[in-house]
C-alpha cells in the first residue's frame, strides 16, 4: 500500500475548509488545513510536516494565496500548487504569474481537484514505494 | 534608528511575527490602519529585518503632493522635460533601487498615476519624464493607507488590479483603543525617550490612577496622539491639564471609522460623520466621473453642467413616477405636473421615457 498523498489546504472560509477536508480524508488522503497563508507558511516552515500538494485560496488576510505561492515556489519548489479563487480574473492571473501549477475558479468541483492532484503528482510515480 | 514596535497585545505580537516571517521575501506589502497607529514604523521594521538594509529606505507621501509633482518625484525627469526642469533629476524609484520604496497614503494617489504605478510593478521598468529610455528597477514596494481600499474601489477611486498587486501581504494595525494593554509600555518607552532627549524637563510619570485613565481614553489619534500627550506632559508637568486639553473622551464615537473616509484626517470636516462624507462622494460621483485624473476632473466640474444633469435625473424620475400612477395617460400626467401636454411629450422623448412594453 502506498503512503497516502499529503495535502495542505488553505482557505479563510471554514465551511470550505471542512468540506474539502472531509472529502479528501474520505478519499484516503492525509489532510492538514490552515485558515490563511500565514498559518500555512508557519506549518510549512516547521518542517515537521511534509506535503505533496498545496491547495490554496487566493484572497485571504495576512499572507494572501498569491504571497504564499510565491514563497513556496522559492523555498519548496517541489511542492505542487493548486490555486482557487472566487474573486474574478485578477488574483487568478497573479497566481499564474507566481507560478501556481493549476489555477481554478470557484465554485470548483472536488472530483476535478482530485483529478488535477493525480495528474500533477503523477501518482504512478508515487506508487514506487509499493 | 528604527522605532521598535512596542506592545504585548495579541494583535501586535502577531504583527511582529508576521514581519519576521515575510521580511526576507520582499513581496509587496499593504499596511492598513487609522491615522497615527504606526504604519511607517511597521514599514521600517520590515526594512530592518530584510536583506535590503545596505540600500535605501525611501519614503514618499502620495497625498501630500499635487499629481504632476508626485509623478516627477516618483520617476524623476530629464533636463528640459517640462518648464523649470533645468537639470536631470533622479526619482524615488531610482533612489530606492535594491532598497525599499514606502508609498505612504497610497489610497490618495490619483487614478492616472495608479495606472503608471501598476505598469511599473508589473514590468519592473519605468522611464523618467521626458526620457525614452526604460530603466529596470528592483524596489521592494511597501504601501500604506488609512482608507478602506475596497470601498475606494467600489467608488472607482482606486484600481482593483493595483489593489491586488499591492495586497500580497496585508498587515492591518488595530487602533490603540482595541489594544489598551499596549498603552503602559508605550507610555514607559516614550517617557524614557523624551526624558533622555530633554533631561531638564520637569515631566513626571503617570501614577496608577492616571495610567487607568490613559488606558480608558479612546485615543482617536492613536499612538501619535499619545506621544504628543507625553511630550506635553513633560513640559507642563500636569497630567490633569493634559487630560483637560484632550478631545472629549467619547470623541471616537463621532469619528468611529477614520480609516474609511477621506476628510477627517485633513481636518476639513472634523465633526462630520463619515457616512455623510461617503454619501457626498457617492452623490457627486453620480454626476461627475471621479475616475479621471484630478487635472481633467477640475476642468470638467461645472456647476451649470452638474445642475442640468441632476435636475434632468430628478425630472425623469418624477415624470416616470406620475405616468405610472396615472396608467401612462399623458394628458392627466401633464395636468398633475402642471406643464403643457407638448412640454410633457418633449421631456418624455428627451429623457427617453417609454411606457412598459406589453
Amino acid at each position: 500500500m502506498a503512503d497516502p498523498i499529503r495535502l495542505l489546504i488553505v482557505d479563510d472560509n471554514e465551511d470550505i475548509l471542512s468540506t474539502f477536508s472531509e472529502f479528501f480524508n474520505s478519499m484516503g488522503y492525509n489532510v492538514k488545513t490552515a485558515v490563511d497563508g500565514f498559518v500555512a507558511l508557519k506549518l510549512l516552515r516547521e518542517k515537521a510536516h511534509d506535503f505533496d500538494c498545496l491547495i490554496t485560496d487566493l484572497v485571504m488576510p495576512n499572507i494572501s494565496g498569491v504571497g504564499l505561492i510565491s514563497i513556496v515556489k522559492k523555498e519548496y519548489p517541489d511542492l505542487k500548487i493548486i490555486a482557487m479563487t472566487g474573486y474574478g480574473d485578477q488574483p487568478g492571473a497573479l497566481a499564474s504569474e507566481a507560478r501556481a501549477d493549476v489555477v481554478l475558479f470557484k465554485p470548483v468541483d472536488l472530483f476535478k481537484i482530485e483529478e488535477k492532484i493525480i495528474a500533477l503528482l503523477d501518482v504512478s510515480n508515487l506508487k514506487k514505494h509499493e | 534608528m528604527t522605532t521598535p514596535l512596542i506592545g504585548v497585545s495579541k494583535s501586535l505580537l502577531k504583527i511582529k511575527e508576521l514581519i519576521n516571517h515575510v521580511a526576507n521575501t520582499c513581496l509587496n506589502v499593504l499596511i492598513t490602519g487609522e491615522t497615527g497607529v504606526g504604519k511607517e514604523v511597521v514599514a521600517q521594521n520590515l526594512y530592518e529585518e530584510s536583506p535590503r538594509t545596505e540600500h535605501n529606505f525611501v519614503k514618499i507621501n502620495c497625498a501630500a503632493l499635487p499629481e504632476t509633482l508626485l509623478e516627477s518625484e516618483l520617476y524623476g525627469y530629464e533636463k528640459g522635460a517640462f518648464t523649470g526642469a533645468h537639470k536631470k533629476r533622479p526619482g524615488k524609484f531610482q533612489s530606492a533601487h535594491k532598497g525599499v520604496l514606502f508609498l505612504d497614503e497610497i489610497g490618495d494617489m490619483p487614478l492616472s498615476l495608479q495606472s503608471k504605478m501598476l505598469h511599473v510593478l508589473q514590468s519592473g521598468e519605468f522611464s523618467p519624464l521626458g526620457s525614452d529610455q526604460d530603466f529596470k528597477t528592483d524596489v521592494w514596494v511597501i504601501a500604506a493607507t488609512n482608507h478602506d481600499l475596497e470601498k475606494r474601489i467600489k467608488q472607482k477611486q482606486f484600481r482593483e488590479d493595483l489593489f491586488y498587486r499591492l495586497n500580497i501581504i496585508k498587515i492591518d494595525i488595530p487602533p490603540l483603543r482595541e489594544r489598551t494593554e499596549d498603552i503602559p509600555l508605550l507610555v514607559e518607552y516614550y517617557f524614557k525617550l523624551y526624558k533622555s532627549e530633554y533631561p531638564n524637563n520637569p515631566g513626571s510619570k503617570p501614577d496608577e490612577d492616571t495610567m487607568v485613565r490613559l488606558c480608558n481614553y479612546p485615543w482617536p489619534g492613536n499612538v501619535r496622539q499619545l506621544q504628543n500627550c507625553i511630550k506635553k506632559q513633560m513640559v507642563i508637568n500636569s497630567w490633569d491639564k493634559v487630560f483637560d486639553e484632550m478631545p472629549a473622551e467619547d470623541s471616537h464615537a463621532i469619528v468611529p471609522d477614520i480609516s474609511a473616509h477621506d476628510s477627517v484626517k485633513k481636518g476639513e470636516t472634523r465633526n462630520l460623520h463619515p457616512d455623510f462624507a461617503n454619501d457626498r462622494i457617492s452623490l457627486i460621483s453620480e454626476f461627475v466621473d471621479l475616475s479621471t485624473s484630478s487635472e481633467k476632473l477640475l476642468q470638467e466640474i461645472s456647476l451649470k453642467k452638474i445642475k442640468k444633469k441632476a435636475s434632468d435625473r430628478v425630472e425623469k424620475e418624477v415624470i416616470t413616477f406620475v405616468l405610472e400612477k396615472v396608467g401612462w395617460n399623458r394628458s392627466r400626467a401633464a395636468k398633475i405636473l402642471k406643464v403643457s401636454y407638448k412640454t410633457l411629450l418633449y421631456k418624455m422623448s428627451e429623457f427617453d421615457i417609454n411606457p412598459p412594453s406589453k
